[in-house]
C-alpha cells in the first residue's frame, strides 16, 4: 500500500496538473453557463413568442438527452459540420451550453416569483424598466434563486469528470491513465473520490453559509 | 444511417431503458430504508445515512463506476459490467431518492399528524396511512426529475463497457465514419424516452393528486 | 353531576414565558364551555393540553373523573383521545382522502370496523352536517366551511363524550362562519359537551352555558355568560372587548 503511495507520489506532477485543468474548466465553465442562464433567460421571459418558442425548443434539447452524448455530437459530429475542436475548447462549450440551460429554468422561475406588485410599486415610485429590473427585480430573484444555482454548478464541477472520454486532460483522466501504468486502480480512484466528494462538500458549505448570510434578505415569502 | 442500424439502435434503447428502470426501483427501495435512517433516533444511524448520501452525491458517477468496475474484482467478485454499472447507477440514485423522501416526510404539516393522533391512531396507522401516502405524493415530481438524471446517466455505463444506446452509438459511429447522425439520432431516442418518463410523472400526479398540505 | 373536563392547577411553560400560569376550570357536561381572550393568553394551550397535544408542567386534567395520563404509551392515549373530539383552525383534513374517506378512516383504521360499515356510519355524519353530495369530493374541492364541517363529522364519528374546537371559525372567509357555527349550534342543543376557543361573541354570548376569560396565562373571570358579560365588567375583560372584538358587537352584549 505505502508502495503503491509512493509510485503516486511520482506522478505528482501530472495529477496536479489535473487538479489544475479540473478547476479551471469548471470556474470558465461556471462563469459562462450564468451569463449563457441569464442571457437565455431574459430572452426567454422579456423577449416575445418569436424569442421565446426558438429557445424553448433548444433547452429541451439539452435537458432531454445525456451531457454524454452532447459532448460526443459536438466533438465527433462537429466536424461534419465545419466545427473541429481540440478537446478542451469542445469540453468547455459543451459544459456551458449545458450549465446555461439549467441555470436559465432556475433564472426564468425565479424573474417569474418576483411578486408583480413589487414591480407595480417600482413604477409608481417613477423607476423606469431598467432600473427596476436592476434595483428590484434582481436583487429579489438572486436571493431565490441561490440554493438552486449552487446546486447546479456543483452538478458541473462533478461533470467535468465526463470530459475524460473525449480525452481532456483533467483530473478523471489524468488518475485513469495513471491507474493503467501502475495497475493501481482501486487506491488512485478511491484517493479521487475522496478529492471530488471533499471539494463538493466544501462548495456546498460555501453555499449554505451565503444562504444563511443572505436569508436576512429573503423578501419574498 | 440506413433502418438497419437505426433498428440496432433502437434495441440498444431498450437496454437503456433497462438498465435505467432497475436502477430507479433499487434506487428507491434503498433510499426509503436510507431515508428511515436519516429520520431514526439513534444517533450513529443517523451520521452513518448522513454521510451515505453525502458521499454518493458528492462523488462523480463516472468516477463512482470505475471504481465500482475495479473494486470489486479486487476484492474477489468477479461480476459482470452490467452488474457493476447497476450497482453504482442505483447506489448513486438511492442517495438523492433519500434525500428527497426527507423532504417529503419532513414536510407533511404538524397539523394533519395531530389530526390522526385526535382520532386515536397508533404511530405506525399514522405512519402507514396518513404521513407516508403524503410524503410520496409530494415526491412525484422530484421522483420524476430523478428518473429523468437516472437516464441520462445510464449513457455513462457504455464507459465501463456495457452495450447500451451510447456505447452502440459510439460501435457504429467509429464504423461508419459518420458520427453526427449516428448521434443525433441516439439523442432524439433519448429525448423520447425521456419524454415517456415525464408523461407518465403528469399521469401519476393526475391520479394522486395532493396539494393544500 | 360530573363535570365533562376538569383542569387544576395548570402550568404549561415554552421556554421561560409561561403560558399557562396555573389554571382551574371545570366544564360541566352536555354543556358549551367557550373560552376567551386576547391572543397569547394561552387558550389554545389550555385546549391543547386537553387534547393531550401538548404536555403540562404541572397540574392535572380529569375527563369524565378519570385522570389524562401523558406517561401512558401512545395506544393508551390512542384510547383516550378516540373519546376527544378534536375540530382545529385549520381543519387538516388529510388531502389525499374523499370527504368520506376522512370521515370513515379511524372507524376502520383504529376502530376496526368493516369498510361498508364505516362508510355507512361516514355518511350517516356527513349528512348531519349537510355535505351527503360532497361525500366524493377531495379537500381542495371543498370551501373551507365545507371542510370544516368535514372536520366536525370526522370527530363525531367516533362518538366522542367530549368535542374540542380550537377556534374553527379563524380560519374562514366571514361568509362561511355561518355554516360552520349553525352545525356547531345543533350539536349543542343535542347535548354534547363542547370546549370551544372562539373569538365569535355572537356566538358565545348566544350559546355557552360557560365562559372563561383568559388572560396571560390566567382565567381572570368565569361563570355564566351572562355573569362574566354582565356590568360592571372586570376591566380587562372590558378592555377586551373594545380592542378585540369592537365597540359595537361588545354593547350589543351589554
Amino acid at each position: 500500500m505505502t508502495g503503491d503511495l509512493a509510485i503516486l507520489g511520482h506522478y505528482l506532477p501530472q495529477l496536479i496538473g489535473g487538479v489544475v485543468t479540473t478547476i479551471g474548466l469548471w470556474v470558465a465553465a461556471a462563469i459562462l453557463s450564468i451569463v449563457i442562464g441569464m442571457a437565455i433567460a431574459l430572452a426567454r421571459s422579456f423577449g416575445g413568442p418569436v424569442v421565446n418558442l426558438p429557445l424553448a425548443l433548444c433547452v429541451q434539447l439539452i435537458r432531454g438527452t445525456p451531457f454524454l452524448v452532447q459532448v460526443f455530437l459536438l466533438y465527433f459530429g462537429g466536424p461534419a459540420l465545419g466545427l473541429s475542436l481540440d478537446p478542451i475548447p469542445a469540453g468547455l462549450i459543451a459544459l456551458a451550453l449545458f450549465g446555461g440551460c439549467y441555470l436559465s429554468e432556475v433564472f426564468r422561475a425565479g424573474i417569474r416569483a418576483v411578486p408583480p406588485g413589487h414591480v407595480e410599486a417600482a413604477a409608481c415610485v417613477g423607476m423606469t424598466r431598467l432600473q427596476t429590473f436592476r434595483r428590484i427585480v434582481l436583487p429579489e430573484m438572486f436571493v431565490m434563486v441561490l440554493p438552486p444555482s449552487v446546486n447546479i454548478i456543483i452538478g458541473l464541477l462533478k461533470d467535468t469528470a465526463i470530459l475524460s472520454v473525449i480525452s481532456v486532460p483533467e483530473l478523471t483522466g489524468a488518475v485513469q491513465q495513471i491507474g493503467s501504468e501502475t495497475f493501481a486502480f482501486v487506491l488512485s480512484l478511491g484517493l479521487l473520490s475522496l478529492s471530488y466528494w471533499a471539494l463538493v462538500e466544501l462548495c456546498a458549505h460555501a453555499g449554505r453559509a451565503a444562504e444563511r448570510r443572505l436569508s436576512t434578505f429573503r423578501f419574498v415569502s | 444511417m440506413d433502418g438497419k442500424l437505426f433498428l440496432l439502435m433502437v434495441k440498444a434503447a431498450g437496454v437503456t431503458a433497462v438498465c435505467s428502470v432497475l436502477a430507479i426501483a433499487i434506487g428507491i427501495a434503498i433510499g426509503i430504508v436510507v431515508c428511515g435512517a436519516t429520520l431514526a433516533r439513534p444517533k450513529p444511524l443517523q451520521i452513518a445515512a448522513r454521510l451515505y448520501v453525502s458521499f454518493f452525491r458528492g462523488v462523480p458517477l463516472l468516477v463512482q463506476l470505475l471504481l465500482f468496475y475495479n473494486l470489486l474484482p479486487a476484492v474477489g467478485l468477479n461480476i459482470s459490467s452490467f452488474f457493476a454499472a447497476e450497482l453504482a447507477l442505483s447506489l448513486c440514485t438511492s442517495a438523492y431518492q433519500a434525500e428527497t423522501l426527507r423532504g417529503g416526510f419532513l414536510s407533511v404539516s404538524t397539523g394533519l399528524k395531530e389530526a390522526a393522533d385526535m382520532v386515536g391512531m397508533t404511530l405506525w396507522q399514522r405512519f402507514r396511512r396518513v404521513e407516508a401516502p403524503i410524503a410520496l405524493r409530494l415526491t412525484i415530481p422530484a421522483i420524476v426529475n430523478e428518473a429523468i438524471s437516472i437516464l441520462h446517466a445510464s449513457a455513462l455505463v457504455s464507459v465501463i463497457g456495457v452495450v447500451e444506446l451510447t456505447k452502440t452509438a459510439g460501435e457504429i459511429a467509429a464504423s461508419n465514419y459518420d458520427p453526427l447522425p449516428v448521434y443525433a439520432c441516439a439523442g432524439l431516442l433519448y429525448l423520447i424516452m425521456t419524454y415517456v418518463i415525464q408523461l407518465l410523472g403528469l399521469a401519476a400526479e393526475r391520479r394522486f393528486p395532493v396539494r393544500s398540505a | 353531576m360530573t363535570p365533562a373536563i376538569e383542569v387544576s392547577g395548570l402550568v404549561k411553560i415554552f421556554g421561560d414565558v409561561p403560558v399557562l400560569d396555573g389554571v382551574n376550570l371545570s366544564a360541566p357536561a352536555h354543556q358549551v364551555t367557550c373560552l376567551i381572550g386576547p391572543s397569547g393568553s394561552g387558550k389554545s394551550t389550555l385546549l391543547r393540553c386537553m387534547a393531550m397535544l401538548e404536555r403540562q408542567d404541572a397540574g392535572s386534567i380529569q375527563i369524565d373523573g378519570q385522570p389524562l395520563s401523558i406517561a401512558g404509551q401512545h395506544a393508551r392515549k390512542g384510547d383516550l383521545r378516540s373519546r376527544i373530539g378534536m375540530v382545529f383552525q385549520q381543519f387538516n383534513l388529510w388531502p389525499h382522502m374523499t370527504a368520506l374517506g376522512n370521515v370513515a378512516e379511524a372507524l376502520r383504521t383504529v376502530r376496526r370496523q368493516p369498510r361498508r360499515k364505516a362508510e355507512d356510519r361516514a355518511m350517516a355524519e356527513l349528512e348531519k352536517v349537510g355535505l351527503a353530495e360532497r361525500a366524493h369530493l377531495y379537500p381542495r374541492q371543498l370551501s373551507g366551511g365545507q371542510q370544516q364541517r368535514v372536520a366536525i363529522a370526522r370527530a363525531l364519528a367516533l362518538d366522542p363524550q367530549l368535542m374540542l374546537f380550537d377556534e374553527p371559525t379563524s380560519a374562514l372567509d366571514p361568509e362561511l362562519t355561518g355554516e360552520v357555527l349553525n352545525v356547531m349550534r345543533r350539536l349543542a342543543t343535542s347535548g354534547m359537551s363542547m370546549v370551544v376557543v372562539s373569538h365569535e361573541i355572537g356566538f358565545v354570548a348566544s350559546v355557552a352555558g360557560h365562559v372563561a376569560f383568559l388572560d396571560r396565562g390566567k382565567i381572570v373571570v368565569s361563570g355564566s355568560p351572562e355573569e362574566v358579560f354582565a356590568k360592571p365588567r372586570h376591566p380587562r375583560l372590558t378592555q377586551f372587548l373594545e380592542t378585540y372584538i369592537d365597540r359595537e358587537a361588545s354593547q350589543l352584549i351589554a
